[in-house]
């Protein structure tokens, strides 16, 4: 069975956003690898957003390739927030510590807004 | 804990999927379609697909090494109160080198763990309790869900967990 992940880089002042959707699994691997080098590529940006509103399924495998992005950000200096989280995936973000280093906004809104605001 | 000779006791499903990746979708699906309308909440729906998501995919993976003819058995009943889910695969005990640490996500960012390793840990997390059995190369993971259960509780029954022949098999994922 086929799953798919797309993701989409914005760069925006103060950070980079990577929009999400479809599976985070282990079919994203490349999908997520490629997406996080173009948001860092350009602008060099403190913070990068992953935007899982319209992300249907995270797995243990997609969990594994959250921390390695977030462990690539760190050595980097950069924050990692996230958005859009579902009710039960920000609870496995909280099982996992995940979300002990990775600021959680309930909407890309409010992750754009303290983006901004830091920039500013 | 439920038991088959409950008077209450239901088969809610019976079916196989391919050793395929990507095929615990399937499982998790036919589940979900299985226990509608036995009373779970939306957060222990959830919780429930969660970990038979990742069971069935460690049977896929690791159990049955990703041979499609090879299929992963679940098991859906009903009784007292439980929704219990048996998945299945032909992989046997497979102790290769010893229990694996508990995943450290701080261990993981250090480099001292490997990124993956959380399919166990999500598991043992999402349902109300967990055992595991090996019979010959037949190895069963038995998830249980307490219908009537709060939201955000539960957690695992690790004594019932550990109490079980052979224990957990290590999952990689």
């Amino acid at each position: 069975m086929k799953t798919t992940c797309e993701a989409d880089v914005r760069m925006l002042p103060g950070g980079a956003v990577i929009v999400l959707s479809g599976e985070i699994d282990g079919h994203a691997a490349d999908t997520l690898t490629a997406a996080y080098e173009r948001a860092v590529a350009s602008g060099d940006p403190a913070t990068v957003v992953l935007d899982f509103a319209d992300v249907r399924y995270i797995n243990s495998t997609g969990i594994a390739l959250i921390v390695s992005v977030l462990a690539r950000a760190r050595s980097q200096r950069r924050a990692v927030v996230a958005s859009g989280l579902s009710d039960h995936y920000r609870e496995i973000f909280d099982i996992t510590r995940l979300s002990d280093f990775i600021e959680l906004f309930p909407s890309l809104d409010g992750a754009v807004s303290r983006l901004t605001e830091a920039a500013g | 804990m439920t038991s088959m000779t409950s008077p209450s006791f239901r088969q809610l499903a019976s079916f196989t999927v391919r050793s395929e990746p990507g095929n615990e979708r399937l499982a998790l699906a036919q589940v979900a379609e299985a226990v509608a309308g036995e009373g779970l909440s939306p957060g222990r729906l959830d919780r429930l697909k969660t970990a038979v998501a990742e069971a069935a995919m460690n049977a896929i993976e690791h159990g049955n090494r990703n041979q499609p003819e090879v299929p992963v058995d679940v098991e859906v009943t009903a009784a007292d109160g439980d929704i219990v889910v048996t998945i299945s695969d032909q992989g046997g005990a497979l102790e290769e080198a010893g229990p694996s640490a508990e995943p450290d996500l701080a261990a993981k960012l250090a480099g001292e763990q490997p990124p993956r390793g959380w399919g166990l840990f999500l598991i043992r997390h999402m349902v109300d309790a967990m055992d595991v059995t090996t019979e010959g190369t037949r190895h069963t993971v038995r998830l249980v869900m307490r219908a009537a259960g709060r939201d955000g509780a539960g957690g695992p029954d690790r004594g019932a967990a550990e109490a079980e022949e052979g224990g957990p098999r290590e999952d990689h994922v």
